[in-house]
């Protein structure tokens, strides 16, 4: 039974439709990249599958659990975690303390409103670990909104990963990074996904950095599943090259 | 009482009220439509024009100068004020703006208390406008009628004004795209104070109106921004129509509501305004980006 | 933390040494304070501008009113129970107004106050309408202690709840909770998308909130002695909004600040013009404009700057 199962899931808003029918097996383990050409609905897929967009019709499991209408905190608590597009932060928190604040939503005692020594403690433990994992442990002490864009890309990733979550939703990573950062952002990432213990749902633009992460990649055009497989087939499908018009490298 | 004049009546006193509400609402859902801001101190504008207006009236002996000297002293205070203030906030997030406009309120508030105390005043309304009429038998205040008649010649108005007007023009351009309107060589800063002013005007006006039948008082100002909020969240922040159409829906509710459940008239609000949000859970809707 | 302590035995010797009309002021200023500090947690820690406050306020004080004329309940625990009433009341408000946000939130919170009003308007058994309730004593405390009947004892007890509120809050913005109302208040999205229930939060945020400002209120009530409609006017949420503002949003100290400068304007001014409120009024939007950290805000700043040299 694969982890993540999507059927038949569609977003109409108004006369758009954002997204057709999206039907969709990912299995435990397993790095998919969704990818499509501008405005063919990845982020629209993200946000109903974390529960920010409810579908017109169509369902979501995670899990065999179902997981469609779920508010996005419920999502979030089942084990979904994710990034944004457009980066997310507390930019007067620290490093370390976005990444505490998000270790703590897994804590049974989140919610103490006196004390709570004993969660902080937890949850920095756990924080630490991650920025460590992503490599900004030297940043931890500083305000977010003042690290670099691509510490901040990867600073989200560790919020994502301090809640180890089950299945992890990557929206465009990579996006707005230097080449130098591109580069060590792939690398971070390589090593984190090496031991196959965690699945990836990762949107991309980046052909680069979906071929060195991606075990299976998913097209979508205009909202609608084109081409799904492992990357050599979808680098040769005829419909993929002609809707990026101009073909795969 | 016969159930058709008690019918007509009511509908009729709803259609006064809704202008009075129109008056308001237009103005708060132009002042969004370009500012993309929500004017918290719009009932206190709707309240200074009642007391400028009372102070007319006892000046001039004049109702009708009134109707001309409060909108223009309200929507020229308003203009200057945006020019003075509200402009530096465009850059800032918009729980500034709603500070200063509720700063703006409590002064005004304030200062009205100051000129012209606590007491709520009597206005006058003008003697050919006193009296009342018979329709299917019962009996209705022709200033009722009058407060009809004026809201459809300013809701016309202001219709030809936004459709066939330079100003208005201008104004619909930039409630869609301000850079455009920027870029093609007007200056949208202009069109702005201009707005405010026409909005604050228009509430301003609306006091006017309204002082002859709820008299003026200090508490006229959160309750009207509440009712004003609650008609631009129905008909959609920035749309002209709709203002209309919840000016409509808020006073007959208002209307019908306050005959049945006469004590429960602000609460019937607020139940309005929840209903609305749950309904609409973003509230602001419409023209909204 | 020293400072403080060395401030509050400051105020704890203020019935030696100040004239009987400056402690009735003072003691104003610290139930204000309390109101001020109770309104920071909505509006500082957690980004809910909230123009209704008086609600929690008259809530608190109607209250206890009652409770104070007509049982025989002991003062300390009259107040104590007076601020639970309010804090049960707001769980409700805040349910409905949290289904909105922004601007919404806003205006249903001054919708509730102003409903509130209304009602205090009307129901004359319970609020005596716009006469209000006259003759609230300060009935005797538990056991039989007199001791906070007097004026000195009076202000002994509203320091204590003032000292008590304070260090509660402190640890509430320090706990976890408090971390999850600061997420919200930089970023609810994404704070939501962590998987917090930022709804819940925001709802017992708000019933906090209202516990301690009902529990401003209703030592008012004893205090002066009287309750009326005015304690639910808009125009004195706005005064309170004007306190948080002005003293620093976000800090505790500074709305405290901010009520104590307030009193003192009001009090200097008001025996020379009649428009100190209008003055406040302008103070804050000029506040907004530029110095939206507030008194305590520009003080840390240069108590800041001026240790780096």
């Amino acid at each position: 039974m694969a982890l993540l199962e999507l059927d038949g899931l569609t977003r109409r808003f108004g006369g758009i439709v954002a997204v057709d029918g999206v039907t969709m097996r990912v299995a435990a383990g397993e790095v998919r990249a969704v990818i499509g050409p501008n405005g063919a609905g990845k982020s629209t897929l993200f946000n109903l599958i974390t529960g920010v967009t409810t579908p017109t019709s169509g369902t979501v499991r995670f899990d065999e659990h179902a997981l469609t209408g779920l508010s996005a905190y419920s999502v979030c608590q089942r084990g979904v975690s994710r990034t944004f597009q457009i980066t997310a932060l507390f930019p007067e928190m620290t490093a370390r303390e976005n990444v505490r604040l998000s270790a703590q939503a897994r804590h049974a005692r989140r919610w103490l409103p006196l004390g709570g020594r004993n969660v902080f403690a937890d949850a920095e433990t756990r924080a630490d670990a991650a920025l460590e994992r992503l490599g900004l442990i030297h940043v931890a002490h500083r305000p977010a909104g003042l690290l670099s864009h691509g510490d901040q890309r990867l600073l989200e990733v560790a919020m994502a990963l301090a809640q180890r979550p089950r299945l992890l939703l990557l929206d465009e990573p990579t996006q707005g990074l230097s080449v130098e950062e591109t580069e060590q952002a792939v690398e971070t990432l390589s090593a984190l996904l090496a031991d196959g213990s965690m699945t990836v749902l990762l949107v991309e633009h980046d052909m680069e950095v979906v071929f060195r992460l991606a075990h299976m990649i998913t097209v979508l055009h205009r909202g609608a599943v084109i081409a799904d497989g492992a990357p050599d087939e979808v680098r040769a499908n005829e419909d993929v090259q002609r809707a990026y018009l101009g073909g795969l490298a | 009482m016969d159930f058709l004049g008690f019918l007509v009546t009511q509908c009729l006193n709803a259609l006064s009220q809704a202008a009075l509400l129109f008056f308001l609402g237009v103005g708060l859902t132009l002042i969004f439509g370009i500012m993309r801001i929500v004017n918290f101190a719009h009932g206190a504008f709707f309240m200074l024009g009642a007391y400028v207006g009372y102070s007319a009236v006892h000046l001039t002996g004049s109702f009708w100068a009134s109707l001309v000297a409060a909108p223009l002293l309200v929507g020229g205070f308003g203009a200057a004020f945006e020019l003075g203030i509200l402009r530096r906030l465009y850059r800032r997030d918009h729980s500034a703006f709603l500070m200063v406009t509720f700063g703006l309120t409590l002064v005004m508030g304030e200062a009205i208390r100051l000129s012209w105390g606590v007491a709520a005043l009597e206005v006058p309304a003008p003697k050919s406008l006193s009296g009342i009429v018979f329709i299917l038998d019962e009996p209705f205040p022709i200033y009722r009628l009058f407060l009809i008649g004026a809201g459809i010649v300013v809701a016309l108005a202001i219709w030809q004004f936004l459709d066939r007007t330079r100003l208005g023009l201008l104004i619909r351009a930039t409630s869609q795209n301000a850079e455009m309107v920027h870029a093609l060589g007007t200056d949208v800063r202009l069109v702005r104070s201009a707005v405010f002013g026409i909005g604050c005007g228009l509430a301003g006006i609306g006091g006017v109106f309204a002082a002859p039948l709820v008299t003026a008082s200090l508490g006229m100002a959160p309750n009207a921004v509440i009712d004003t909020f609650v008609i631009v969240i129905i008909g959609g922040m920035g749309s002209f129509a709709g203002s209309l159409i919840g000016a409509l829906l808020v006073a007959f509710v208002q209307v019908f509501g306050t005959y049945y459940f006469p004590d429960l008239a602000l609460a019937l609000m607020y139940l309005l305004m929840l209903i609305v949000l749950v309904i609409r859970p973003g509230g602001l809707l419409g023209k909204e980006a | 933390m020293r400072i403080l302590a060395v401030v509050v035995c400051v105020l704890a010797l203020a019935p030696a040494g100040l004239p009987p009309y400056a402690m009735t002021l003072l003691t104003e200023a610290l139930i204000l304070g309390l109101f001020a500090m109770s309104l920071d947690l909505m509006v500082g820690y957690t980004r809910l501008l909230s123009f209704g406050h008086a609600a929690a306020y008259g809530l608190g004080a109607y209250a206890a009113g009652n409770l104070l004329l007509h049982t025989s309940i002991p003062l300390v625990f009259t107040i104590l129970l007076a601020a639970l009433c309010s804090g049960v009341v707001a769980i409700g408000v805040a349910w409905v107004c949290t289904l909105a946000s922004g601007v919404s939130f806003s205006m249903l919170t001054l919708a509730f106050a102003q409903l509130l009003y209304a009602v205090a308007f009307k129901w004359t058994a319970v609020t005596g309408a716009s006469d209000g309730l006259a003759g609230i004593p300060r009935s005797p405390g538990p056991f039989g202690i007199t001791f906070f009947e007097g004026r000195a004892g009076f202000y002994y007890l509203v320091l204590a709840c003032l000292v008590a509120a304070f260090i509660f809050c402190r640890s509430l913005v320090r706990s976890p909770f408090g971390a999850v109302l600061r997420g919200i208040r930089e970023n609810e999205a994404k704070t939501l998308s962590l998987g917090y229930n930022t709804r819940r939060y925001k709802i017992a945020v708000v019933a906090i909130s209202f516990t301690l400002g009902g529990l401003a209120g209703a030592l008012y009530a004893p205090f002066a002695g009287f309750t009326n409609t005015e304690l639910l006017f808009w125009l004195f949420s706005g005064q309170v909004l004007i306190m948080v503002i002005v003293g620093g949003t976000g800090t505790l100290i500074g709305p405290i600040i901010g009520a104590a400068f307030f009193m003192l304007v009001s009090n200097l001014l008001s025996s020379w013009t009649d428009s100190w409120a209008l003055f406040f009024g302008a103070i804050f939007i000029l506040f907004v404009l530029f110095a939206p950290q507030g008194i305590w805000g520009l003080a840390t700043r240069w108590r800041s700057l001026s240790s780096t040299g």
